[in-house]
């Protein structure tokens, strides 16, 4: 299931953009590979990442998978539900699954990302 | 530890060959995505339908099936099988009446193990030999050198007798492939569609008759740790109707992730893993020894074992730690530490239900049942790595534990 409206990578992470703040988390197709999962390491608050710089780690019992950020910036909140829930992202990834809000610092990144018809396009083709 | 030998050696170079769908390829297309579906031991095979923990909890609570056409199934035949058996397998091959089976090892001269395998002998001179799916080349190789004179037999002259692939589809009406029925519903599944009486067949025995239909070997063995449990030894041109025929009854078709967390959860060593593998672990050390009988006048690698018999001092063990959510999952490789030491490493892990199981490999006198031991959780990103947690640990180095868990039996039937 791919969302329109969002931005995807080809490593299977998306983000939502709201004026300066991205919204991230990883697709679908990503919680499909992974199974259930049972534990993610969030990024703390105020970490400075670049595009592709790595900000979480997801685990399921069979795999350990990191998360890289879509976009450059600063986190502003992690979703702190996932430390005890981390289930949720089975259940919703694009939605209660969120994993973290990231203050853009440079918007020109967006350019290097896809959009939902193009990320479609990129899941047929694996 | 013990350190690979090159002396008697079998060293065997696989074949590097594209993955090919199992037998049951197209059932397991129809019951999950493609998504769900990887390479295994050059077969491409489902990691699960629905879900590992739901597959788990099947099996533990009803009965589920799985493809296990993948793994190798040998025939030796003729006068001379037993003897040739008994000198290739750790365990008293003399001793197994026929309708019985029996879990045994093959070693090189140098003590390696190749395999571990479960032999079924279904007369006097009649055996069928089941092997590791990975391993399948290696022993046929290894079986073929030793029919050629061309791997070590220590000096010995040992019998040779005929093996044939009972998978190869020239093998004619007696092809044979394995389907697991595994869990507490078994019975009554089968008892659906076939008309033998398998309430009766005890743990290591098998009978030979229909099942809806299809002549098979209906052996009461497994991997899972079910006190209930077959393997049913089906033709591959009746493997799917066979697959289907136990789904309508009531199993439930279950994948290589919840082969792989039930076995881990009843302490059953995975080859690579709990044995041999890059800890070279022995069948003593993985809690196996009474399956090789240094009693036996003679077979392959007795010299090699018998001396790693005595002096070991590692040992596998199971180990209980919390697998409530949000727990971060242990991992191969990640150090066992008691009182501030690295005493070993965690070999294989799963979840089942609220607890992780872990196998682990450490020092023998450390890994007493009901003792507390830690793990410490190896880099599992660069973030990690940058942050200065390790990428490996010594038997030795000192480490702070991450989580704690304790020892429980090596161990459990279910």
């Amino acid at each position: 299931m791919v969302v329109k409206g969002l931005f995807y990578t080809d490593q299977h992470e998306w983000a939502k953009v709201e004026g300066d703040i991205a919204t991230i988390g990883i697709t679908d197709h990503a919680q499909e590979q992974l199974g259930e999962l049972t534990f993610v390491e969030l990024p703390d608050v105020g970490k400075e990442v670049k595009q592709k710089g790595e900000i979480a780690v997801v685990e399921s019992s069979k795999a350990a998978s990191d998360v890289y950020s879509p976009v450059a910036g600063k986190v502003t909140e992690a979703n702190t539900q996932l430390k005890t829930k981390p289930e949720i992202i089975n259940e919703d990834c694009y939605g209660a699954g969120w994993i973290c809000k990231i203050r853009i610092t440079d918007k020109v990144s967006l350019e290097n990302l896809m959009d939902s018809t193009q990320y479609e396009e990129y899941l047929k083709g694996l | 530890m013990a350190i690979k030998s090159e002396k008697g050696a079998f060293i065997f170079e696989p074949a590097n060959q594209p993955p090919a769908g199992s037998v049951l390829y197209e059932e397991h297309l129809k019951l999950t995505d493609k998504s769900h579906i990887a390479e295994f031991a050059g077969y491409l095979m489902p990691l699960w339908y629905s879900s590992i923990s739901e597959e788990h909890a099947a099996v533990r609570q009803k009965a589920g099936i799985f493809d296990c056409t993948h793994m190798g199934a040998l025939e030796v035949s003729g006068k001379d099988a037993e003897g040739f058996l008994n000198a290739v397998a750790t365990n008293n091959v003399a001793l197994l009446k026929s309708g019985a089976a029996q879990y045994n090892y093959i070693l090189d001269a140098a003590g390696n193990v190749l395999d571990d395998i479960i032999i079924y002998r279904r007369s006097a001179d009649k055996f069928m030999v089941v092997v590791n799916a990975a391993n399948e080349p290696k022993v046929k190789a290894y079986l073929s050198a030793l029919q050629n004179g061309k791997a070590s037999t220590e000096g010995r002259q040992i019998k040779i007798a005929p093996v044939r692939d009972m998978r190869d589809t020239k093998s004619g009406a007696d092809c044979r492939v394995d389907i697991a029925l595994q869990g507490p519903e078994s019975v009554e599944i089968l008892n659906r569609i076939t008309g033998q009486c398998v309430r009766d067949l005890k743990s290591f025995t098998f009978l030979e008759g229909k099942i809806a239909g299809a002549n098979c070997i209906i052996a009461r063995t497994g991997y899972t740790g079910a006190k209930i449990g077959f393997e049913i030894f089906v033709h591959p041109r009746d493997a799917a109707k066979l697959w289907r025929r136990l789904i309508e009854v009531g199993a439930i078709p279950c994948g290589l992730g919840a082969r792989d967390s039930l076995r881990v959860e009843a302490g059953l060593p995975l080859y690579g893993h709990e044995l041999d593998g890059p800890y070279n672990i022995s069948p003593f050390e993985a809690g196996y020894g009474w399956a090789v009988k240094l009693d036996k006048e003679f077979f392959i690698g007795k010299a090699a074992i018998e001396k790693i018999a005595k002096s070991y001092n590692m040992k596998v063990a199971r180990v209980e730690l919390s697998g409530e959510k949000g727990v971060r999952p242990v991992r191969q490789n990640d150090g066992i530490i008691v009182n501030g030491v690295c005493a070993g490493w965690v070999l294989s892990s799963a979840t089942a239900g609220t607890r992780q199981i872990a196998l682990v490999y450490a020092e023998k006198d450390k890994i007493a049942e009901g003792n507390a031991v830690g793990v410490y959780y190896l880099a599992r990103s660069e973030s990690q790595k940058a942050k200065g947690k390790k990428e490996s640990v010594k038997k030795g180095e000192k480490l702070e534990p991450e989580i704690t868990g304790k020892i429980i039996s090596r161990f459990e039937k279910f």
